[in-house]
């Protein structure tokens, strides 16, 4: 039980981490992070790698979405950005994979800029459909601009190598999206304890007095689709070198929703809500699927029809989750620790 | 009423379930050899937009099995089919193979799309140790250097186009040119066969007047109608559908005043379309590689397959191409196991592909009408079926054509 | 240039638009009263339409009985899923209510498949078959009856929000709720009102679409296309999603027949890209002021 939180300097305050407690609990999680792949199947090491993958774009969307108020449908596009970028890379270069993935990103944080500009000039959801837009015209791009995407066909990458080291399985691939992945968070976790960061929930909760208050709107919404689309571009690289294969589908406008979806669920404007969302899209279909091969050894039928069920059921939990819990996963979390803070006394 | 239909679906799925446990305690029976399993695994499309043929490639494949374990098995070892629903999706797809490859990939695995087998090749590759095949007739894995454990249980859509017009050219009245149009869907799947199309009419002679790219899901199709209206083909050749907008294309046309004949590859070939249409239907032809189910030829492999699907699920009369397909993948897998093990070498995938390369007039006991040679991985055959809205079936109307 | 030709495609454009604009309204309607995107339109013209699959088709009923009782039941459901997933997302972003709408869509979609199976259908004909010649120029029948009907049903809707009490209701509670409230307007029964009329719009124009264009669990991605139409008309304005359904459906169809089927999408998206920059709003959307 905690008692009293009293700090001696402005720096220990703005802490991520304020009791020993929390520090200690958090290195053990990186430690079985790190030790997780020698323990794991083939099959837990490539959802954990999609995983990783899902927590950056849903970092990214969130930055956006959840901080700054910006509705973002784009996100499946931006990634693609970055996906086709390290694709044609691979196959034209000999770069590895650090400055191809960059490449990427920044390729993707441009472009990004670029969708971002309607946002001086619309807000809510037409904003929300501009980005819509702009997502299809890159699929469009994509499909129809064959010298360079491969058309319809796409484009198949070698594997990535990093100072020499090929990353040819998902073992080694692990290694390089897990840390990224921590570091990025750690990064959009640092953002909002700054000033920029300050500046984009201002302008989420009313843009208008953000702007009498002295902050530049043009400049921070571009910095924030910025930076969303760098981290979608990121995610998209990662995902075309874990595939090898990238396609005008493989980047449709079910994944920008899928995003949406799990920053909304997971809760938006909380770094913890973007990781939990993006673990809860990812694994529920899987664990869907787990009941599904417990309950077929009694009922040969079952995938037939519960493989529709899924979808009923998947829809479902997004709906009611967001009518009982419409702050998401992360508003759970926290109230169980308030619980725990006082217990074993309640409020 | 929405009741009735969800007990019906029930008392079916019951029906089936029995049925499946009945054959299954055979299949135990036989397995009482220690020899270990053969794994046939799957990516099957359950849900999704393919699922209409993925529930019967499923049932396609578990009949195989039980009726191969009934023989018992492949030289002795019993056979164990394995899958998980995809959804159409190549990342479940690729999650599936996963789970399913664990720590020992199977010998033989179906793959449910173009994307999946070429998502998976380079895994494939570096693991040797599984033949894959499936639901994908792209063209690119044909590309032997890229997909060296890969094959098409038929031909591929630039073979099936070939197949078509080669047909064509055979009904070509004393010198005439045929004229001809390619109508197909905006996606990898429509746009795969067109441009090895364009190239082979060219070889044979044939005029492509018109090619027409359909946005999929679109509403109305009556402006592409117009634009073929002024070209006057004398063949149509669909390709990228499974029914809509076949139909409307076809009943505008006709109600033009043209006389276009309308020929399409696999996917749009089978009786949905007949079901659907009604007699609308009447006159669409299709290249199909296999025999249907209900075909007039017989052969030991093809009565076979009929006696299974009647113990699995006697209410089912008739049985769609897919489940064909799905038999046929798993014959096919079968003899390249077969060959591999009776030269008494190991199954790696190198051992496999040479197996597999080395089938030539196979004779395939009436799946497929005439014996079957594999080139670049594939089986360039098919026959031109024509619809007899009347009988409600198919019905061939050329002979077996094996492309060399 | 010939003309014949332009004048068959631009028909062929326009009876499409008047579809799309019927989808429109639908969208339009729920947004104006409520303030609600509704991504599962798309879905709820889907089961309308195998509704009337069912009843036309598997019951042999009648279509002028079938037509208004697979209407009817889109209708219902509508307002059941206003009632049991719009309604407690009162007060909350919007953002989470579309959420809820994209979860909607899935549910409707996986029942779908559970309910008529995954295979693709046919509508049975209930239009007829004969094409219309409007002297020289051909137009498919499927469509221009579905123009028709779809017309008549616009304007039914025009006249209905302009002259009615409920219609009249329904603007007062778009242009200001908390005024609605205090004239003695039952907002909440207005806003069920609103997916209703919504619903109903989609539903006819989801049998009209799937007679022309065939049925299978994923026709439901219409909706987002029709998406870009009502930006381009303006989000709550009934006569921007008229103009520009026709507007939208002409153009596609004309850069289809002349540039190829691949840039049908590019130049609906333009058009989009253009109205953003002239008029953000859309042509005849409200801008709302904001104030501190």
């Amino acid at each position: 039980m905690r008692i009293g939180d009293a700090k001696q300097s402005y720096l220990a305050d703005e802490a991520l981490w304020t009791s020993t407690t929390q520090q200690v609990w958090f290195g053990l999680f990186l430690l079985a992070l790190f030790v997780f792949p020698f323990l794991a199947t083939p099959y837990l090491l490539y959802l954990a790698c999609l995983v990783g993958i899902a927590v950056i774009s849903a970092t990214g969307l969130n930055i956006l979405t959840g901080y700054t108020g910006l509705i973002s449908l784009g996100q499946a596009g931006f990634m693609g950005v970055g996906g086709y970028t390290v694709a044609w890379l691979s196959l034209h270069t000999d770069l590895s994979l650090p400055p191809a993935l960059l490449a990427g990103g920044l390729l993707s944080a441009a472009i990004g800029v670029l969708v971002g500009l309607p946002s001086l000039r619309v807000k809510g959801l037409y904003l929300a459909i501009a980005t819509l837009a702009a997502s299809v015209f890159l699929h469009f791009v994509f499909m129809e601009w064959t010298p360079v995407t491969g058309g319809t066909k796409g484009l198949s990458l070698r594997p990535a190598h990093i100072f020499g080291i090929p990353l040819h399985n998902d073992f080694r691939m692990y290694f390089v999206i897990m840390p990224l992945a921590v570091v990025m968070l750690l990064g959009a976790r640092n953002l909002f304890r700054t000033r920029v960061g300050r500046a984009f929930i201002a302008i989420r909760d009313r843009d208008i007095s953000a702007e009498v208050l002295g902050i530049p709107l043009l400049k921070y919404k571009l910095m924030s689709f910025g930076l969303s689309s760098f981290y979608a571009g990121i995610a998209g690289g990662l995902f075309a070198y874990f595939f090898r294969v990238v396609t005008p589908e493989s980047f449709p406008l079910s994944m920008s929703i899928f995003y949406l979806a799990a920053i909304i669920v997971g809760g938006m404007g909380s770094i913890l809500g973007g990781v939990l969302g993006a673990v809860f899209m990812t694994l529920v279909p899987e664990l869907l699927k787990l009941l599904t091969t417990v309950v077929t050894p009694f009922y040969p039928e079952a995938p037939v029809i519960m493989s529709p069920l899924r979808g009923v059921v998947f829809g479902a939990l997004i709906v009611a989750f967001l009518i009982f819990e419409p702050h998401g996963l992360a508003e759970i979390w926290r109230r169980i620790r308030r619980f725990f803070h006082l217990w074993p006394f309640r409020t | 009423m929405i009741g009735k239909l969800w007990q019906q679906g029930r008392r079916l799925a019951q029906a089936a379930g029995l049925a499946f446990a009945l054959t299954a305690s055979g299949t135990a029976a036989a397995q009482s050899s220690q020899q270990e399993p053969l794994v046939f695994g799957g990516s099957i499309p359950l849900t999704g937009v393919f699922a209409f043929a993925g529930i019967h490639i499923h049932a396609g494949l578990t009949d195989y099995v039980n009726w191969i374990n009934a023989q018992g098995g492949i030289n002795g070892r019993p056979v164990q089919y394995v899958m998980e629903d995809t959804g159409y999706l190549v990342d479940r797809s690729v999650a599936a193979y996963k789970k399913i490859a664990g720590g020992k990939p199977p010998c033989c695995y179906y793959g449910d799309s173009t994307g999946f087998m070429k998502a998976i090749a380079p895994e494939l590759n570096a693991a040797n140790a599984t033949i894959m095949s499936g639901a994908s007739f792209a063209t690119a894995i044909t590309d032997v250097q890229q997909h060296p454990f890969q094959f098409i249980p038929g031909p591929s859509y630039s073979q099936m186009f070939s197949i078509i017009l080669e047909y064509i050219k055979s009904q070509a009245k004393d010198g005439k040119k045929p004229t001809v149009a390619f109508v197909c869907s905006d996606t990898e799947f429509g746009k795969d066969p067109i441009e090895n199309g364009r190239a082979y009419a060219k070889k044979l002679g044939i005029d492509v007047v018109e090619e027409i790219v359909t946005k999929p899901g679109s509403v109305d199709v009556s402006a592409e109608v117009i634009k073929l209206r002024r070209k006057r083909p004398d063949y149509v050749i669909f390709h990228g559908y499974i029914l809509s907008p076949i139909n409307e294309f076809m009943v505008q046309m006709r109600q033009m005043g043209l006389d276009t004949k309308f020929m399409g590859t696999f996917w749009s070939s089978d009786k949905l379309i007949i079901e659907k249409m009604g007699k609308d239907a009447d006159g669409y032809m299709g290249v199909m590689p296999y025999n249907y189910f209900d075909t007039e030829d017989t052969g030991p492999m093809l009565e076979a397959m009929r006696e299974q699907a009647r113990k699995s699920d006697p209410k089912q009369a008739y049985r769609p191409t897919p489940y064909v397909q799905g038999w046929f993948n798993a014959m096919v897998w079968t003899e390249v196991v077969k060959r591999t093990l009776d030269a008494g070498k190991p199954l790696t995938g190198e051992n496999l592909k040479a197996a597999l390369e080395s089938i030539k007039d196979w004779d395939t006991g009436g799946i497929i009408g005439v014996p079957v040679t594999v080139k670049d991985h594939s089986f360039p055959v098919g026959r031109i079926y024509r619809v007899n809205a009347a009988a409600g079936r198919f019905e061939p109307v050329s002979d077996w054509i094996h492309l060399d | 240039m010939d003309w014949l030709f332009f004048a068959e495609i631009s028909l062929a454009g326009l009876a499409t638009g008047g579809l799309y604009a019927l989808i429109a309204l639908g969208f339009v309607i729920v947004y104006k009263a409520t303030r609600v995107i509704n991504f599962a339109i798309g879905e709820i013209m889907m089961i309308a339409a195998y509704f009337f699959l069912t009843f036309a088709g598997g019951m042999q009923l009648s279509p002028w009985i079938a037509l208004p009782l697979a209407v009817l039941g889109g209708t219902l459901l509508g307002g059941i899923v206003e009632r049991t997933m719009i309604r407690p997302m009162l007060g909350e972003s919007p953002i989470s209510v579309v959420m809820v709408t994209i979860g909607l869509a899935s549910i409707l979609v996986g029942l779908a498949e559970i309910f008529w199976t995954a295979d693709p259908q046919l509508l049975p004909e209930f239009l007829p078959r004969d094409p219309v010649f409007l002297g020289e120029i051909y137009l498919a029948p499927k469509i221009a009856y579905g123009f028709l009907i779809g017309a008549t049903v616009l304007v039914l809707y025009l006249l209905y929000f302009r002259f009615s009490r409920g219609g009249v209701a329904l603007r007062a509670t778009a242009s200001d709720q908390a005024a609605a409230y205090s004239m003695g307007i039952n907002v909440r029964r207005v806003f069920n009102l609103a997916w209703v009329f919504g619903s109903l719009a989609a539903s006819l124009a989801g049998i009209l679409v799937a007679a022309a264009g065939g049925l299978s669990p994923q026709s439901g991605v219409i909706g987002l296309s029709v998406l870009v139409i009502v930006i381009v008309g303006g989000l709550d304005s009934i006569l921007g999603a008229l103009i520009a359904g026709l507007f939208v459906g002409w153009l596609e169809t004309v850069a289809g027949a002349y540039f190829g089927g691949e840039y049908r999408m590019l130049a609906t998206f333009a058009v989009l890209a253009v109205i953003l920059v002239v008029r953000p709003y859309g042509l005849f959307g409200t801008h709302e002021i904001e104030r501190l």
